[in-house]
């Protein structure tokens, strides 16, 4: 830069005026926020959320819990004869995940040996939030088998 | 009877004319008739200005940063000022242990009162064609400029006290660099005002304006380097990016009132907001003509007039508060020996060597 | 009239005013404070504002982590990576990865290597963006912020399709990858790496040029080649001083040694040649996306996992791996015991290395400049303490 043009750079302060220039186009510019209740970004199709299980495709191996770095899923079943098929199953007495402690790794559903998955986390569900600590926190089996992975507000919730 | 008072009740709305009729003529002229316009200039346009200001703020902040800013409580977010009101007043007040009371106390009321007395002599308004009309200022005193100085340089005390009497080191800190900044940028914004007295050759703030009026030319032309070093010490002095030192919060966490909160919390904001108000108020009188409309020499832009001078007040202090949030907007900070040296090595120069031009050509002109 | 500070000195009806008799003060700079990123403490003597000792105080926010790997198999350490580094997930998962690949012995498919790359250059732009956005807030400007988390939410975009996380993103495994790429993933990062380089241009034009920046940034906090060696400071702060240092260049990992990229490195040393490394390494981690996201689809449909039994264990063995994470040599020491747990996992974390470095930068410099050098040294909390 020349001594002349960094005298006048002195003065004419060009380098504040660019960053002026700058932030001044951004006024007109569209904006980037997303008015979140009413609009909300659909998850990706990979997007690990709420738990949800399937009972039936379940075959009680354990894995999940085997697989899990924190050791939050409980699993307890037992063996009853079913009638139709005069052959023992097993049948699940208990199913909790402790989600206030859940950081949503995945690696129960990567561990699961059944096809589709019986434990899956792509709910696209993240509302997770509660007033009740124990509401949805501590999902016992009943909870995660009821949990149709809808969004937490259906569409006439959010009209309202 | 006061002269030239007699035939003026027409101008008066009915109610006031009353009041006149029942309190006298010099009860009215002297002592009600100003605290009428102090009340109205202060309910009806000071603090619902400061309120909005904050929301304009806000939202032209969330458009330099392309988000939109508050838009939740009422239409596009208008009745933001009202909650944060609310809030502010309604939250607890907390007074540290340790603090100094009265002056933990006292440091807000002295950082609103001057901001606010500093309107007492802006002019707003032309003076009433009639005498003894209303006219568009409170005051109108022979050393105008002068008052606006020496009001404006009270407000540190408040900044002091507040940092020194929390006793927190934060605050302290906040409470020197508020010091130190306000009395060095005190001096060079006293001298770029010179400039514009020395053209006009009254500190009257209204016959400034009038100055201007009868040279045709705003003394932004004749005058802009004082105009430019008068808005950045302008800048500095109401603590307001780039110079918002005294309350940095990622270096004091909020400097001198860090262990503010509630109403006193906010009394330090609306003397923050007052404060860029005045400021640009000044500027605007001393080098954008007041409430003249623009260009006052051009004579087929005469159907502007219709506009009355406040709205045109109205805008240019609008044009200078965007500006003021422009920067915020825009700067990173300065650190504070680097503030000093910008005040006292550069500005303070070039206000002196301004006045000394100045001086020149208004000499060489009257030659 | 009673000075507000201090409190009575035992037999003495005096107060003694720390501020007003000595010439230190004592500050105590954090854990709660709005530029510590996190919940770093600083005690710093001050004479005025200008800092004559500082001492940092970690360990608000241990975990105890590397205890924990030691209570884990292998693959389920991964996630408790992504809580050390959170803002640079990718990297601390590939550096664990790296670390177990090589104590087990397992190769890794060429298309996993070019995706982990994409991933770990991705991380490194964002964590960058979250550097730069914080720098510039500290040192008072404002507006950065948001232009570079716009940014950095197209990045967690970008994971958040691969991997299903945005922020701890557990997206590796030893020997692989879990998943593969999800359709219309390229092409989504194609547009985000063609946008970028203007938004770079548009941060710079806010700050590179800006003499308030400039003198904030320019001669705060030099350190000079020798120190930072001394001190084992790496990544872009061992580069702005005028080391060429760079894992990606002396040890080439994964798919560096395939593509094409400089190693930005400046010769001051200071706050704003620091700046100066970092953009220009989010410039070059662009171009190294654009090299791999080209190489990608001649191993179209190749395998993404090595052949490695369900349960991995360590061989009786010790390894090191290192590589180069956003903030600098981010590196796993592995003991293994023949079992699947790993017996011991040190980390070699860069933030806790740079921020040995900040009593030295500090010293002599304003309460103002810290700011700027906390900001500048890019540590992360989680990483420092672990």
């Amino acid at each position: 830069m020349s001594a002349w043009k960094r005298f006048l750079d002195r003065f004419l302060l060009l380098d504040l005026f660019a960053g002026l220039a700058i932030t001044g186009r951004a006024l007109f510019r569209k904006k980037e926020t997303v008015q979140y209740p009413e609009e909300r970004l659909a998850p990706a199709h990979r997007f690990r959320g709420m738990f949800r299980l399937d009972e039936e495709r379940c075959i009680k191996c354990n894995l999940c819990a085997i697989d899990c770095p924190i050791d939050i899923i409980y699993i307890d079943w037992h063996q009853e004869l079913n009638p139709a098929t005069g052959k023992k199953e097993k049948k699940l007495d208990r199913f909790d995940i402790d989600l206030q402690r859940c950081m949503f790794c995945g690696l129960c559903e990567e561990g699961c040996p059944t096809e589709p998955k019986s434990i899956w986390l792509t709910t696209k569900t993240y509302e997770l939030a509660t007033y009740d600590r124990w509401q949805h926190l501590y999902a016992n089996k009943e909870q995660l088998e009821g949990w149709q992975g809808r969004p937490a507000y259906t569409d006439e919730e959010i009209a309202k | 009877m006061i002269p030239g008072v007699s035939g003026v009740a027409a101008v008066l709305p009915f109610g006031l004319e009353a009041l006149r009729a029942a309190a006298g003529d010099t009860l009215f002229y002297y002592a009600l008739s100003p605290a009428l316009k102090i009340l109205a200039l202060l309910f009806l346009a000071i603090l619902p200005v400061i309120t909005y200001l904050v929301l304009a703020e806000r939202k032209i902040l969330g458009f330099l940063q392309v988000r939109v800013g508050p838009n939740r409580v009422g239409p596009w977010g208008l009745l933001q000022p009202i909650a944060d009101v609310m809030k502010l007043l309604v939250k607890e007040d907390t007074i540290p242990s340790r603090a100094v009371r009265w002056a933990f106390v006292l440091a807000p009321c002295l950082v609103v009162a001057p901001a606010l007395v500093i309107f007492s002599v802006v002019p707003i308004g032309p003076p009433s064609a009639t005498p003894g009309g209303l006219s568009g200022f409170v005051t109108d005193i022979d050393t105008g400029v002068l008052f606006v100085i020496a009001v404006a340089t009270i407000g540190v005390y408040g900044l002091i006290l507040g940092g020194w009497s929390s006793n927190n080191k934060f605050s302290l800190m906040g409470g020197l660099r508020a010091a130190a900044q306000m009395i060095s940028y005190e001096v060079p914004q006293g001298l770029a005002l010179v400039g514009p007295l020395m053209l006009a050759g009254t500190m009257s703030m209204v016959g400034i304006v009038e100055a201007q009026r009868d040279a045709r030319i705003w003394y932004v032309v004749p005058q802009l380097v004082s105009f430019f070093i008068y808005m950045v010490a302008g800048v500095a002095e109401t603590n307001r990016n780039p110079f918002d030192l005294p309350e940095a919060e990622s270096e004091l966490v909020a400097g001198f009132h860090t262990e503010y909160s509630g109403m006193r919390f906010a009394l330090f904001f609306l003397g923050e907001y007052a404060n860029m108000i005045a400021v640009s108020a000044v500027a605007t009188t001393l080098f954008l003509g007041g409430w003249l409309r623009p260009f006052p020499s051009v004579a087929w832009l005469s159907p502007l007039d219709v506009v009355p001078g406040a709205i045109w007040f109205a805008l240019k202090v609008f044009v200078f508060l965007f500006v003021y949030i422009w920067f915020r907007g825009t700067f990173p900070r300065y650190r504070f020996d680097q503030l000093m040296a910008l005040g006292w090595k550069w500005l303070l120069p070039l206000a002196l060597a301004n006045i000394f031009v100045t001086a020149l050509v208004k000499l060489w002109l009257a030659r | 009239m009673s000075a507000p500070n201090g409190s009575p000195e035992p037999g003495s009806d005096r107060r003694v005013d720390p501020l007003f008799e000595g010439e230190e003060m004592e500050l105590s700079f954090g854990p709660q404070h709005p530029a510590t990123h996190g919940v770093l403490r600083l005690n710093l003597k001050i004479e005025g504002e200008r800092i004559v000792g500082c001492y940092p105080i970690i360990g608000y926010l241990h975990r105890g982590t590397e205890k924990l790997f030691e209570l884990h198999p292998f693959f389920q350490n991964v996630p408790h990576t992504d809580r050390m580094d959170y803002v640079a997930a990718a990297t601390n998962n590939l550096a664990y990865v790296g670390a177990v690949e090589k104590l087990v012995g397992l190769t890794v498919p060429p298309r996993a290597r070019y995706l982990r790359t994409i991933l770990a250059e991705l991380q490194r732009i964002s964590s960058h963006l979250v550097w730069l956005a914080t720098h510039a807030i500290d040192i008072g400007a404002m507006t950065p912020f948001f232009y570079c988390f716009r940014e950095r939410e197209r990045v967690l975009d970008l994971f958040e399709h691969y991997c299903g996380a945005r922020l701890t993103l557990n997206c590796m495994r030893p020997g692989g990858l879990p998943f593969d790429l999800p359709a219309g993933w390229t092409d989504a990062c194609r547009r985000f790496y063609e946008d970028f380089p203007a938004k770079i241009d548009e941060y710079e034009g806010l700050l590179t040029d800006n003499r308030i920046w400039k003198r904030r940034t320019v001669g705060v906090g030099v350190l000079s080649p020798e120190a930072a060696l001394d001190l084992g400071v790496t990544g872009p702060m061992l580069r702005a001083s005028g080391v060429g240092f760079d894992l990606r260049k002396v040890r080439p990992y994964e798919a560096y040694g395939e593509v094409e990229f400089a190693v930005p490195v400046t010769k001051n040393g200071d706050t704003y040649d620091r700046y100066l490394v970092r953009i220009a390494e989010m410039r070059e981690s662009t171009k190294i996306v654009r090299q791999c996201l080209e190489l990608l689809p001649a191993t179209d449909g190749g395998p993404i996992m090595a052949k490695r039994p369900r349960v991995l264990k360590g061989p009786k063995a010790e390894v090191y791996h290192g590589i180069e994470g956003p903030k600098g040599e981010i590196g796993f020491y592995i003991v293994g015991d023949g079992t699947p747990n790993p017996y011991r996992c040190h980390v070699r974390p860069p933030s806790f290395m740079n921020l040995q470095a900040l009593p030295d930068l500090a010293k002599g410099h304003l309460v103002a400049d810290l700011v700027a050098l906390i900001g500048s040294t890019d540590i992360v909390l989680g990483e420092v303490d672990r």
